[in-house]
């Protein structure tokens, strides 16, 4: 057939025939290539120019959020005084049941440089990597909540991987109910956050915050994650359809915090700030 | 060529830091500017099928290693996307308005439809996948014909004049 086409046209035949099956061998075989590394370097090569572009984005909105800050820290001072009286109260409580200290997690800041995927974001480029401490599986919130987790570790980057993503899933737990579930991203009819698992017998009302549970093993206990936004039952009626809407503004992250995962043997325990 | 392969690279790098930027926050929002589909439509139109299809191959490799999920979905879409256009191009009146709206609505939407499919992975989705499509055409294809209007006004000559006169030399 080649042989009817003028050489110009066949050349770009040919052509477009070999990206074509080498695009249909990575969908198929994509998953066992080492992507990281690649990525590790695209991430160095764009991290400079995503925060030139940002740049402007975020000088507009600065002004917005510093009023914003100011009114909320006024704000937060004073409730910051109540919960010290009731914290000096909780702590001796807790000495006098015999109960350990409450010990609050270190936070490392971060910058968001850049997010991706479609339609909605699942995954961020994170502006410090193992040279500030950052370690693979390590929580990323914000003031808001939880946003996901650390999935690859380059020197000055790193890139997490949003609740959002298809591969995420978080052990959750309704707050003052204890009703435990799995969060995880469904795509079909639409993208949404679903807390699956939970039996039709366990009341949940909508409005309700959901948090990670004592059960997640890479995140802290009580991180809030989003509200229950709907309910419903799945299909086959044995279990809970609940949607979450998540608490941390994932399409619109600036800044975030890193929060060090349980420590390895040998390994650093906390993360020091960059 | 060095000017063509420099403009290559410099038209996949802006395309992709916008993408990860600007538009990653409006496509949160319901409002999907397939900067994607833009750029290859634009390079075929101007640099033919063979371009065309390069183009739209690098890019979406690039758009797949940042995903980091279906390596390969962008590449084969764009690359095909491009070798049509660009054929497309000898037949066509590539500085009419009216052309660039409709090759660019038609990219958007088999790039859409086609990326989309693999997020959503289920029939049941359909329903999100047009409505999510149809946006994205009508609001991408309008946006890059003024854009291109706009290149043109500021620069004061066509786009596309160099794909004609490498097409008119091939003839």
């Amino acid at each position: 057939m080649g042989g009817f086409l003028p050489p110009a046209e066949r050349r770009s035949g040919i052509l477009l025939g070999f990206y074509a099956a080498l695009a249909l061998v990575l969908l198929l075989t994509g998953e066992r290539v080492p992507q990281a590394a690649i990525r590790g370097v695209g991430a160095w090569v764009f991290a400079p120019l995503d925060r030139i572009v940002l740049v402007a984005d975020r000088m507009s909105a600065a002004w917005r959020e510093n009023q914003r800050l100011h009114e909320r820290v006024t704000r937060l001072e004073l409730e910051n005084a109540y919960l010290r009286r009731a914290g000096i109260e909780n702590q001796r409580l807790r000495e006098s049941l015999g109960l350990p200290a409450y010990r609050g997690p270190s936070l490392g800041p971060v910058e968001v440089l850049a997010l991706t995927g479609e339609p909605i974001p699942t995954a961020a480029t994170l502006s410090a990597g193992s040279r500030q401490g950052v370690r693979l599986g390590d929580a990323v919130v914000t003031s808001e909540g939880l946003v996901g987790r650390v999935g690859e570790v380059y020197p000055g980057l790193s890139r997490a991987i949003l609740l959002t993503d298809p591969n995420s899933a978080v052990a959750c737990e309704v707050e003052s109910t204890a009703v435990q579930g799995v969060l995880r991203v469904s795509t079909s009819p639409s993208p949404r956050l679903l807390l699956t698992g939970i039996p039709l017998a366990d009341t949940v009302r909508r409005g309700q915050l959901v948090l990670t549970s004592g059960l997640s093993v890479r995140y802290p206990r009580g991180l809030p994650v989003g509200r229950v936004a709907r309910l419903d039952r799945d299909r086959d009626g044995l279990t809970q359809v609940i949607e979450v809407a998540p608490s941390a503004r994932l399409s619109r992250l600036r800044h975030a915090f890193v929060i060090p995962g349980p420590p390895h043997p040998g390994g650093p325990a906390e993360v020091p700030a960059p | 060529m060095m000017k063509a392969i420099g403009g290559f690279l410099l038209l996949a790098a802006v395309a992709l830091l916008i993408r990860s930027t600007a538009l990653s926050v409006l496509a949160a929002r319901g409002v999907i500017l397939d900067v994607l589909a833009f750029v290859t439509v634009v390079w075929a139109l101007r640099w033919g099928e063979s371009w065309g299809a390069s183009f739209g191959f690098v890019l979406g490799l690039a758009a797949d290693l940042d995903t980091a999920h279906w390596l390969g979905r962008h590449a084969l879409v764009l690359a095909l996307i491009g070798y049509a256009v660009g054929r497309l191009a000898r037949a066509l009146v590539r500085d009419n308005p009216f052309t660039q709206l409709v090759l660019l609505f038609a990219a958007t939407v088999i790039h859409q439809s086609w990326a989309l499919a693999f997020e959503l992975g289920h029939v049941a989705g359909w329903r999100f996948l047009l409505g999510h499509v149809v946006i994205a055409g009508l609001v991408s294809a309008p946006l890059g014909v003024l854009l291109v209007a706009a290149v043109r006004a500021g620069s004061g000559r066509s786009l596309f004049s160099l794909a004609a006169t490498e097409i008119d030399s091939r003839a």
